[in-house]
C-alpha cells in the first residue's frame, strides 16, 4: 500500500513539474494574449507581476504547489472564473461521455470478439474481422460527421450536436464506442482463441460441460486479463478528454477546457486539467488491478 | 453459445429499437416552423465570447455582444466617420470635448444574477465618467493604454461630461466605443464579465453551456450557442437545430446552403483587410523589387473567384474604400509570373528565391496559402508554409521571427492604424510594425495626417502585400426576417431578428 501510495506521489509530482516546466518553454505569453498588442509596457509588467510570471519558473512552481497543498487550483487568467467551478461543470460531461462509450465498447466488442472465436476460420470470423479493422481504421472526425449526417440529418432522429437532450450523447458514444469496440473484438478474439486450445479447456468439456459453461465459466474468465488492460487504458484515455469528438459534438468536457487553455496560454487552467487527467489514469490503473484481481484470484494487489 | 447468438442478435435489435423510439424530425424543404413551436431565436457562433466586460474583452464574440448588452457614446457611420451613439459631442479646445447624452439612452437592465439588484433608472453622465474612470485605473485592461491620454473627466449635470485630454487628439471622439456600465456597481467590483449589467437591446439571462438572451422591447429570446466545427454548424441549420449561423465557413459549404430551398443566405462585402506581411530586415526582402515580385506574383483575382466568398473584393489599403480617410482607388499588382520572375533578376536574386510563410493553423487559411504556393512557383519562388497554433505564430510575428505571414486587420475603424502598423517608431511592443519597416518619407507623411499621401506611399513601397476584404455572410431559416451580415462582421441585427410562423 505505502508502495503504491508512493508511486502515485511520483506519478503526480512528475505530471505536474513536466507540465509546469513544458507550458512555459512554449512560445507565447499569457499577458500578451490578455492586453493585445496596444498595451503599454508599464501595463504589461503590472499585469505580469500580479500573475507572478516575472518570478522565476522554479519560484511559480513553488508557490503553484503550496497553492495545490491548500485545494486552491487558483483562477483562470482569462475569464477570471475560478478553475474548480470550471472543473465541477466540465469533467462531469467527461465522464458520463466516457462511461456511456466504455458501455458501448464493451457490450458490442466482447460479444462480437467472443463470436468471432468461436467461428474462427469461418465466413462469420471474416465478416467480423472486417468490420472491426474498417471500424478502428476511421478516425473520430471522419466517423462523427458521418453519424451526424446519417442519423441527424438523413434519419433525423437524434441531434446533431450539443448537450441538450440526454439523446445528444448517443452520437458522440457511438463514434468513441465504435473504435473501442474494434479494438475489444480483436482482443477477445485473440485471447479467447489461445485460451480455447488451454488443457483445462479440454479437461472442462471431458468433464462434460455444456459449450455455454465452458465458454462463460472457464475460457472467457481467463481470456479477461489481457481484455480488462485494453478497456483500462481506454477508459484513461476516454477520461484525459476526447478532444476531436468533445469539438465535433460541441461537448463541453474537460479535452476541450483543457486545448482552449493550452491555445490562450492560460497556465493555471492547463495545469489543473493535466493534474485532473493524471489522477484519472492512476484511479482507473488502481481500478483495473482490483478487477484482475476479481478476474484472477491468484493475483495479489502489489505483486 | 445460444447466449452469443442471443447477445449478437440482441444488440442490434436494441439499437434499432433505440432508433425507432426516436421522433423523425421533418426534413423536408419546406419554409422551416420553428418560431410556432420555440419562439426562440438560436444563433450557432464559432467561438463562444470569453468576457462579457467591456473593460476586459478583446474577443471579436464578446465584442459583438457586448454593442448589444451595452450602450456607448459613440458610433460609426457607412463611411465609419465617429457619430453620436448615445451621447453627442463638441469640441471645446484641442484638449477637451463636451459630450451630452441623447434621449436614446435606455434603463440599465438588473438581471436576477446580479448582485446588486438596483432599482431600473436610466444612464448618466455619472455612470460614463465611472466607466471610464475603471479603465484607466486597471492595469489588466487591454484598453486601459488607449486612454492613456486621458487627463480627466468631468461630470456637469446627469447628463453632460467633459473629457479633458494631455495631449490634442483628432480621433478621440472614435475610441469612445466602450459600453457603459452603472457606477455603483463598478464601486461595488460586480463581476461584469459573468453577470453583465448594461443598457443595450438585449440581456443575458444566463451563460451555462448557452447564452440565453432577451430583448427589452419585445421579450424575443435569443440563444448563442458555441458550436466549433464548421461542418457541425452547417449541418445544424440544415437540421433545423439551429436558425442563423454567421461567417467561419468555407465556400463550398456556403454554395451548399445557397442550393437549400428551406433556407435564406445573404451575403454582404466585408471591411476586414488581408494581407501578407513581410519582414523588412529580411536581405531579399528588403529589395523593392523583390517585394514587387511578390505582388505579381498572386492571382488574388483567381483566389477571390475560386476559393473565397461571394462578394470578396480586392485589397489596397487596410482601410477600404469607402472609408472617410480613404476614398481613392489603389491600382492593383496584377498576375504576371513573367514579369514577377524578370524583377527578381533584376534584384539579383538567384532562382528560385526560396521563402517560409507562417499562418495559423485555420484549413481556410492553410488552403489558400498552398494556392499562394502554386501560383508562385512559375515566377521562381519557392514557398514553403509552416503553420503554427495561434499564439506561438503570434509570437513569431511579434518578435520578427518571420519571412512572409499572413493576418488580417479586423475592427479597424480609425487611418491612425497607419502610423500604428507602419511607423519607425510603432516596432512590437510599441505598437504593429511587425515588418520593421522604416521609411522617413512616410514618418512625415504620417506627421502630416495626408491619409490619401500614407496610403499612396504604402502602396508603392509594398511593406505589406495586400490581399483582400473577405466577404460576409449569414444563413438562416427561411422564415428568419430583418437580419442581414455587417461589413465588419457584427451581430447588431440581432436587435431587429424577427422569426414568423407559417
Amino acid at each position: 500500500m505505502i508502495k503504491r501510495v508512493l508511486s502515485f506521489c511520483t506519478v503526480v509530482f512528475g505530471v505536474l513539474s513536466l507540465t509546469f516546466l513544458l507550458i512555459h518553454l512554449v512560445p507565447g505569453d499569457p499577458v500578451e494574449v490578455m492586453l493585445g498588442e496596444s498595451a503599454s509596457l508599464a501595463d504589461r509588467d503590472v499585469l505580469r507581476a500580479e500573475l507572478g510570471l516575472n518570478q522565476s519558473v522554479a519560484n511559480q512552481f513553488a508557490l503553484y504547489l503550496s497553492r495545490l497543498a491548500h485545494a486552491d487550483f487558483g483562477v483562470s487568467i482569462h475569464s477570471k472564473t475560478p478553475i474548480i467551478e470550471l472543473i465541477k461543470t466540465r469533467y462531469p460531461a467527461t465522464l458520463k461521455l466516457a462511461l456511456v462509450a466504455l458501455l458501448i465498447g464493451v457490450g458490442v466488442g466482447v460479444p462480437l470478439g467472443v463470436f468471432a472465436a468461436l467461428k474462427a476460420g469461418h465466413w462469420q470470423d471474416l465478416v467480423v474481422t472486417i468490420v472491426s479493422v474498417r471500424l478502428s481504421a476511421m478516425p473520430a472526425f471522419w466517423l462523427g460527421p458521418m453519424l451526424m449526417l446519417i442519423f441527424a440529418v438523413w434519419l433525423g432522429c437524434l441531434p446533431v450536436s450539443g448537450m441538450d437532450s440526454p439523446s445528444s450523447i448517443i452520437l458522440p458514444a457511438l463514434t468513441l464506442g465504435f473504435g473501442l469496440s474494434a479494438i475489444l473484438t480483436r482482443m477477445t478474439r485473440t485471447s479467447l482463441l489461445e485460451v480455447l486450445n488451454e488443457d483445462f479447456i479440454r479437461t472442462a468439456r471431458a468433464k462434460g460441460l455444456t459449450e455455454r459453461q465452458v465458454i462463460l465459466r472457464h475460457a472467457l474468465r481467463a481470456a479477461l486479463l489481457p481484455i480488462i488492460t485494453i478497456v483500462g487504458l481506454q477508459m484513461g484515455s476516454l477520461l484525459a478528454g476526447t478532444v476531436i469528438t468533445e469539438t465535433i459534438f460541441s461537448w463541453d468536457g474537460i479535452g476541450r477546457l483543457l486545448v482552449e487553455s493550452i491555445e490562450k496560454r492560460d497556465y493555471p487552467v492547463t495545469q489543473a486539467c493535466v493534474l485532473l487527467v493524471a489522477l484519472s489514469y492512476v484511479v482507473v490503473n488502481a481500478l483495473t488491478d482490483l478487477l484482475y484481481r476479481l478476474a484472477d484470484p491468484r493475483i495479489r494487489l502489489g505483486h | 453459445m445460444c447466449l452469443i447468438y442471443r447477445l449478437l442478435l440482441g444488440l442490434p435489435l436494441c439499437f434499432i429499437l433505440m432508433l425507432s423510439a426516436c421522433k423523425p424530425t421533418n426534413t423536408s424543404s419546406a419554409p422551416i416552423i420553428k418560431a410556432s413551436s420555440s419562439p426562440e431565436i438560436v444563433f450557432a457562433i464559432s467561438q463562444a465570447p470569453l468576457n462579457l466586460d467591456p473593460r476586459y474583452a478583446t474577443d471579436a464574440a464578446s465584442e459583438r455582444l457586448n454593442r448589444l448588452l451595452y450602450q456607448s457614446l459613440v458610433d460609426f457611420d457607412a463611411h465609419t466617420k465617429p457619430q453620436p451613439s448615445l451621447a453627442s459631442w463638441q469640441q471645446l479646445s484641442p484638449l477637451s470635448y463636451r459630450f451630452t447624452l441623447n434621449e436614446q439612452r435606455r434603463l440599465f437592465y438588473y438581471p436576477p444574477s446580479a448582485e446588486h439588484k438596483a432599482k431600473a433608472r436610466k444612464l448618466t453622465a455619472y455612470d460614463v465618467k465611472a466607466t471610464y474612470d475603471s479603465i484607466t485605473a486597471l492595469s489588466d485592461s487591454p484598453h486601459s493604454a488607449e486612454f492613456s491620454n486621458l487627463k480627466n473627466i468631468v461630470v456637469l449635470n446627469e447628463r453632460t461630461v467633459l473629457f479633458h485630454l494631455n495631449a490634442p487628439d483628432r480621433h478621440f471622439p472614435a475610441k469612445l466605443l466602450l459600453g457603459i456600465l452603472p457606477a455603483e456597481l463598478l464601486k461595488s467590483q460586480h463581476d461584469f464579465a459573468r453577470f453583465p449589467v448594461g443598457s443595450g437591446p438585449l440581456v443575458l439571462l444566463d451563460s451555462q453551456n448557452k447564452w440565453r438572451l432577451r430583448r427589452l422591447d419585445d421579450g424575443q429570446r435569443i440563444s448563442l450557442i458555441e458550436v466549433k466545427d464548421p461542418t457541425v454548424r452547417m449541418l445544424k441549420l440544415v437540421h433545423t437545430e439551429v436558425d442563423l449561423i454567421q461567417g467561419d465557413l468555407p465556400p463550398e459549404s456556403v454554395r451548399y446552403l445557397q442550393a437549400k430551398p428551406a433556407l435564406t443566405v445573404k451575403t454582404s462585402v466585408g471591411v476586414n483587410f488581408s494581407y501578407l506581411g513581410l519582414n523588412m530586415q529580411d536581405p531579399q526582402l528588403k529589395k523593392l523589387k523583390v517585394r514587387q515580385a511578390l505582388a505579381h506574383a498572386i492571382d488574388r483575382q483567381a483566389i477571390i473567384n475560386k476559393a473565397m466568398l461571394m462578394h470578396s473584393r480586392l485589397g489596397g489599403a487596410i482601410l477600404p474604400p469607402e472609408h472617410y480617410a480613404q476614398q481613392q482607388t489603389l491600382p492593383a499588382y496584377a498576375y504576371d509570373p513573367a514579369l514577377a520572375r524578370r524583377l527578381l533578376q533584376e534584384a539579383g536574386v538567384s532562382l528560385p528565391l526560396k521563402l517560409v510563410y507562417k499562418t495559423s493553423t485555420d484549413a481556410q487559411r492553410l488552403r489558400l496559402a498552398t494556392i499562394m504556393q502554386a501560383q508562385m512557383r512559375p515566377a521562381g519562388i519557392d514557398l514553403e508554409i509552416r503553420s503554427l497554433d495561434w499564439a506561438t505564430f503570434f509570437a513569431e510575428i511579434k518578435q520578427g521571427n518571420f519571412q512572409l505571414y499572413g493576418l488580417t486587420w479586423v475592427g479597424v475603424k480609425t487611418p491612425e492604424i497607419y502610423g500604428q502598423a507602419f511607423a519607425s517608431d510603432s516596432v512590437p511592443p510599441k505598437g504593429f510594425n511587425r515588418g520593421r519597416y522604416q521609411d522617413a518619407e512616410l514618418d512625415k507623411l504620417l506627421a502630416t495626417d495626408n491619409w490619401q499621401a500614407v496610403t499612396q506611399r504604402i502602396h508603392q513601397q509594398l511593406p505589406y502585400i495586400p490581399l483582400w476584404y473577405e466577404g460576409q455572410f449569414a444563413a438562416m431559416q427561411k422564415g428568419m426576417q430583418n437580419y442581414s451580415p455587417k461589413a465588419d462582421g457584427n451581430w447588431d441585427d440581432l436587435a431587429t431578428i424577427s422569426a414568423y410562423a407559417h
